[in-house]
């Protein structure tokens, strides 16, 4: 167990620049995600604090070690593939002991005990003689994490390892991680683009865009108070709508592109700004009196909820709602919502950031 | 029609120019072989094994054949390696250097090996001159100037096939044995080589076969005094014109090669 810092790191490759200085603390026993799109550099950061890519700027320290100019072997970490990679000659057990054996930790017996406990750990004990080729995609991936942890490295380092398992079986290993971490206490950094796993694992998110650390902070704090509209988008699907904020009567207004207004608190500073409002805030009423209103563009059925795809002033509208009423496409539906739950979140200087 | 029926048919031309262009000389020689001038006799085995001079010859393809093998694989398999893992652009350079000697004919190489290593040539001069050697120095007419010659005729099957196996390697399995305490060389050694030995078992068979039937390059290199199994073969029926003697030799390197060859494919095809 210790701690990791990254100071300042950079990474380009050939002329681009894919992290621009890039600084992280993380506590020693803490479980950490780099939360991010594809392309974000999640998964480069996370191959810098092992090794195996070298940082074209900046420090990686291990427990106060610094480690920037050594290779993976000589690092006390370990790293779990998104494919698990697997030494496919070597056997179930051999490929757990590999490590073990790799870095000379412990006796033949001790190795033997220790294989055997992290196979338990993972409760596949029984498949120590079998080969990979006979595994199904999610004992491999246990078996890939026991090995992670046989070592107990003082950094484990998780590279989307949840991402090629089916929904059932995901929510299984979440769980599992959890225990593990709670259990064993290692330092560990999670790479994910699954803002609901980091949500669930994690100590503290990080969430990075474009080479950039957007935001940080513990899973609810990050959820409920998203600084950026893309954090907001990025963190349970906010609806983001650009409008403009305008003092009248010790009220403060804010105006849409279509011209319809919502009330704002008193305090809201004037100008241009984005309002983010999360589809599960947000219920349909008839048009009726509300004093917002909406075209139905798409109802979708999901069984327990309807989600309702609107249009209003120019942008999409995604609502979560209960299956009664229903409202027809193409209709007008007024929107209710506690005005407490809009977050007013600085102007979108980028409409791309939300597809990268 | 069933599919074994169908299957048959499709493999029946293959099947039939294998049986005419394989099995019927080989039949005809197993015969030759044990032709007598009163009937079958197994005079033509006894007496090649009972030469001592005869069971040298072999005894030294056998040797020269392994020694060739190990030496194309030691330098075939970082060769393969560093193709597999530098740029799509090196490896084409590389590849296209590999493939260049067999482009040229055997004797033309083989003819530049002997103005190198010949007694005023290159690389006896070099090394006289370093005082490495004595003057009338010469690696012509050696067994060193077979396993020379030979190696770089062989190189290129060795190389291309554990190339093969080894591009097919996942990288990450060579960076995950790194995470777990693996340096370079130990990476090499658990993880690369391991995975390439289908590639190594299957050059190895090409290179062994090749240099214990080749006859061209022992024979220019090595000389008369040197002799292998396939130029002994050649010199009887050539020279001595005894050709039933001749096919009892070709019988005997046919099946010292199985003998060798056998086991060694069922190593390979195990750790598969």
């Amino acid at each position: 167990m210790a701690d990791v810092r990254l100071h300042q790191i950079k990474k380009s490759f050939g002329s681009v620049e894919v992290l621009h200085g890039i600084s992280l603390d993380i506590a020693s026993g803490e479980f950490i995600s780099l939360l991010g799109a594809s392309g974000c550099g999640k998964t480069t950061l996370l191959r810098i604090v092992a090794g195996l890519e070298g940082a074209t700027e900046g420090r990686v320290e291990l427990g106060g070690q610094d480690v920037t100019g050594l290779p993976p072997e000589k690092r006390d970490i370990a790293m779990m593939f998104q494919s698990y990679a697997l030494l496919p000659h070597l056997s179930v057990g051999e490929n757990v002991r590999f490590p073990l054996r790799m870095r000379g930790i412990g006796t033949k017996a001790e190795q033997r005990e220790r294989v055997a406990e992290a196979l338990e750990t993972v409760q596949l004990g029984h498949l120590a003689e079998r080969k990979i080729s006979q595994l199904s995609g999610g004992q491999q991936q246990r078996i890939a994490l026991a090995r992670a942890i046989v070592s107990k490295p003082k950094v484990l380092l998780l590279d989307e390892p949840l991402s090629n398992l089916d929904a059932r079986l995901r929510e299984d290993m979440q769980v599992e991680l959890i225990e593990i971490h709670r259990r064993l206490g290692l330092t560990t950094i999670f790479v994910t683009h699954d803002q609901e796993e980091a949500l669930s694992l994690s100590d503290r998110i990080v969430l990075l865009n474009k080479g950039k650390v957007e935001q940080e902070g513990a899973p609810d704090e990050i959820y409920s108070n998203p600084a950026t509209p893309f954090a907001s988008s990025f963190l349970g699907a906010s609806n983001l709508l650009p409008a403009t904020v305008r003092h009248s009567g010790g009220t403060a207004i804010a105006e849409l592109e279509d011209g319809q207004t919502i009330a704002l608190p008193a305090d809201t500073a004037e100008g241009a700004c984005t309002l983010a409002l999360r589809q599960e805030d947000i219920t349909l009423s008839d048009e009726g009196d509300a004093r917002l209103t909406a075209e139905v563009a798409t109802r979708v059925y999901l069984g327990a909820r309807s989600r309702y795809i609107l249009r209003l002033a120019g942008q999409e509208l995604r609502v979560l709602t209960g299956t009664t009423p229903t409202h027809e496409v193409g209709s007008r539906v007024g929107l209710e919502f506690d005005p407490d739950r809009i977050r007013i979140l600085p102007p979108e200087t980028d409409k791309t950031s939300k597809d990268t | 029609m069933s599919d074994r029926a169908e299957n048959l048919i499709l493999a029946l031309p293959g099947l039939l120019l294998l049986a005419v262009a394989f099995f019927v000389p080989i039949a005809q020689m197993l015969l030759l072989s044990v032709q007598g001038e009163e009937g079958l006799t197994l005079a033509n085995f006894t007496r090649f094994l009972g030469d001592p001079y005869y069971l040298g010859v072999l005894w030294r393809t056998v040797r020269l054949s392994l020694l060739i093998t190990a030496i194309c694989a030691l330098i075939g398999f970082p060769l393969a390696y560093i193709m597999a893992r530098i740029g799509p652009r090196m490896r084409l350079w590389l590849i296209v250097l590999v493939i260049l000697p067999l482009m040229t004919s055997v004797v033309v190489r083989t003819f530049g090996w002997m103005v190198l290593l010949g007694r005023s040539g290159l690389v006896p001069d070099i090394l006289r001159s370093l005082g490495l050697a004595g003057r009338n120095f010469s690696i012509m007419q050696t067994e060193s100037a077979i396993v020379i010659g030979m190696v770089q005729v062989l190189l290129p099957f060795m190389t291309l096939s554990i190339l093969g196996v080894v591009s097919r390697i996942d990288t990450r399995l060579e960076e995950a044995a790194r995470t777990m305490g693996c340096g370079f060389g130990a990476t090499l050694r658990t993880v690369v080589l391991p995975l390439a030995l289908p590639g190594i078992v299957a050059g190895s068979l090409l290179c062994f076969t090749l240099s214990a039937s080749s006859f061209v390059t022992p024979n220019l290199l090595g000389g008369s005094r040197i002799q292998v199994l396939a130029a002994s073969i050649y010199r009887s029926v050539t020279q001595t014109l005894d050709w039933p003697f001749a096919a009892a030799q070709a019988v005997i390197l046919f099946v010292g090669v199985l003998l060798i060859l056998v086991p060694y494919a069922r190593l390979g095809g195990g750790t598969r």
